[in-house]
């Protein structure tokens, strides 16, 4: 019974205790509005990434490139707008070359049955390069026109653009991963494919479009991320990647049953979050946080699996 | 009766231990950020100034993001929220903190940089003139390949000050028709000695014939020392390496025949000095003595 209720709410338990503990800590800096929106800001990008690794683990599949395709976004965001192109354009375009990318690599696996893991890691590295080449190494920044970063620093009745962004997408890709036909399919895909196959699902299609989307956020965050920096680095995005899965396989510790689920990934996202800004309110040294942070990410993936060796 | 004795002594414990706290002045805390703490250079720094911190009673905490900017526009947040009375940025562009920078000056925080360029909204910025430095280190060079040849570069665009050097290069190549740049290379950092270092074997791998490279230009000691170390190993004479920061093993290369034929000594510790004096000030009242310091540079070359 224990067991069972720590399995399912074991990580919200451990998210409500970290920010109790740094409430307790620092009851001025840690715990007021301010803060709270601050941290809300900060861990935008991380969401959406974190769901775009969500959605594409829901098919079963890893895509190692998102931290590569947030840079790529970022860089092409940013020179577009210093071309003169309108800042929406700007970042559909980012969005549209991160799906575009997506689709070849859904294509690429789906139709020469190739591992993903190394096909998007491969995908990153050459869309690393192509970063590099666009951007000759440097930082886009000069000639920005000043609407560009507004929506990175935007506010709405004081509450930070980017986390009601964050807020929308999380909302729009939980609708279409459990409400729509297309969702459920990559669900059903991910669970048993041999199954889903058998049931008449075009497997293939439904992963291309879990690498797609999964495309498509990870470069929006990029530009996202030069919206809010008001410049782009060639590799701005990459540290996203690894505390993306972290934040994903702690997701799948939360609500549901070791199944990648976008409201579990926001509370690994939030923990992570979390922890960097409340050791970094408390002054503790970087090399500490990275050791509580690995540790905590061990501890509520042991504490699920605990949880699943106790009702087998 | 001795639970009497024990809370008179956990009583007398507690005192002493709150006392001193509570008569000293609370210091200032100085929140050291950067996303480079793993370059020896940018660790020098930060030891300087923590050193500097320390001789005025004043707290640091140090904050390393491993290369990632939008960590350091977070954690820049957090050390503001946190109230800290000053804020270093080191070895980084402070254009992409703009908003921070902002908000450090609506919470009444400074802002100094330490190597990083100097934007308005800073107090001030320390560094060494790189364009001066990538100037020099080039003519030097230059020279030593006689005005003509084949050079390999080996830099890091994204780092502003590297990135001053490295256009100091483009411009006097300008100069130098006879010179030829066979590739430029970016070079990945973290891991820039490794990393320069196999970039410089597949070089030299496709470029064998005596001569087809002449030179190195490096923006810095780490990949002049990876460049040394791969020219080295396989066995290749007559390719001149330069580098820029003078870090030890850089000097210990050059006096011990390597390569390396020259790098500039940047002064990094009174780089830190120049901060802390500032910080100083800023804390008395008194305003900074410029917005941009510079701390002169030396030249390293091979004693006879």
């Amino acid at each position: 019974m224990f067991t069972r209720w720590l399995r399912r709410y074991g990580t919200l338990v451990a998210a409500a205790l970290i920010i109790a503990g740094f409430s307790a800590l620092s009851p001025t800096a840690f715990f007021s509005v301010e803060n709270a929106l601050n941290i809300s800001r900060q861990i935008a990008f991380l969401v959406i990434v974190a769901t775009a690794a969500t959605v594409v683990m829901a098919a079963g599949e890893f895509d190692l490139s998102v931290g590569a395709l947030a840079s790529l976004g970022g860089v092409v965001a940013a020179q577009l707008a210093v071309r003169g192109v309108p800042v929406a354009l700007c970042f559909a375009l980012a969005g549209l070359a991160g799906l575009g990318t997506g689709l070849v690599s859904g294509l690429l696996i789906t139709s020469f049955r190739l591992l993903s893991f190394i096909t998007t890691l491969a995908v990153g590295t050459v869309l690393g390069g192509l970063t590099f080449w666009l951007t000759g190494g440097s930082t886009v920044f000069e000639n920005i026109p000043p609407a560009f970063p507004a929506l990175g620093r935007a506010t709405l009745l004081g509450i930070p653009a980017l986390s009601l962004v964050t807020l929308a997408v999380i909302v729009a890709v939980w609708f279409l991963l459990t409400h729509t036909p297309p969702g459920r399919r990559i669900y059903a895909v991910g669970g048993n494919e041999s199954a889903a196959r058998i049931a008449g699902i075009n497997t293939g299609r439904s992963k291309t479009l879990a690498f797609a989307l999964s495309g498509l956020l990870a470069a929006f965050t990029g530009a996202l991320l030069a919206s809010r920096l008001g410049s782009a680095q060639p590799t701005g995005g990459n540290g996203l990647f690894l505390p993306a899965y972290a934040a994903a396989f702690l997701g799948m510790t939360a609500f549901k049953d070791g199944i990648p689920n976008v409201f579990g990934t926001l509370v690994g996202a939030v923990i992570i979050g979390v922890l960097a800004n409340g050791l970094t309110i408390l002054q503790v040294p970087t090399y500490l946080q990275d050791v509580i942070t690995g540790l905590i990410v061990i501890l509520a993936v042991t504490v699920q699996r605990l949880g699943t060796g106790a009702r087998q | 009766m001795p639970n009497r004795r024990a809370r008179h002594l956990t009583a007398a414990l507690t005192l002493s231990l709150l006392l001193p706290s509570a008569l000293a002045a609370d210091p200032k805390t100085v929140a050291i950020l950067t996303p480079f703490q793993q370059s020896v250079t940018t660790n020098a720094m930060i030891a300087s100034l923590q050193d500097q911190a320390k001789q005025r009673g004043w707290k640091t905490n140090v904050v390393d993001t491993k290369g990632d900017m939008g960590q350091l526009a977070s954690r820049m947040e957090d050390v503001i929220s946190s109230k800290v009375s000053a804020i270093v940025i080191v070895s980084t562009d402070p254009n992409p903190l703009k908003t921070q920078i902002q908000s450090a000056n609506a919470a009444k925080i400074p802002v100094f940089g330490l190597d990083s360029g100097y934007i308005p909204g800073m107090a001030m910025n320390a560094t060494s003139d790189n364009a001066a430095m990538g100037k020099s280190i080039t003519n030097l060079l230059f020279k030593a390949m006689n005005g003509k040849g084949n050079l390999v570069v080996l830099t890091y665009r994204p780092h502003p000050g590297v990135l001053k050097r490295t256009q100091a290069l483009d411009a006097a190549l300008k100069n130098y028709p006879g010179i030829h740049v066979v590739t430029e290379q970016q070079v990945q950092v973290p891991g820039p000695i490794e990393n320069s270092r196999q970039q410089m074997e597949n070089i030299l791998l496709a470029n064998p014939g005596k001569g087809a490279i002449t030179a190195v230009w490096t923006g810095w000691d780490e990949p002049a020392i990876g460049a040394a170390q791969a020219i080295q190993a396989a066995g290749r004479t007559g390719i001149k390496v330069t580098g820029i920061d003078g870090t030890s093993q850089a000097t210990d290369m050059i006096q011990k025949g390597s390569p390396i034929i020259a790098t500039l000594k940047q002064n990094f510790p009174q780089m830190a000095v120049l901060v802390a004096q500032q910080i100083d000030r800023v804390f008395k009242g008194q305003p900074v003595i410029a917005t941009e310091l510079y701390a002169p540079a030396s030249l390293v070359t091979r004693k006879p």
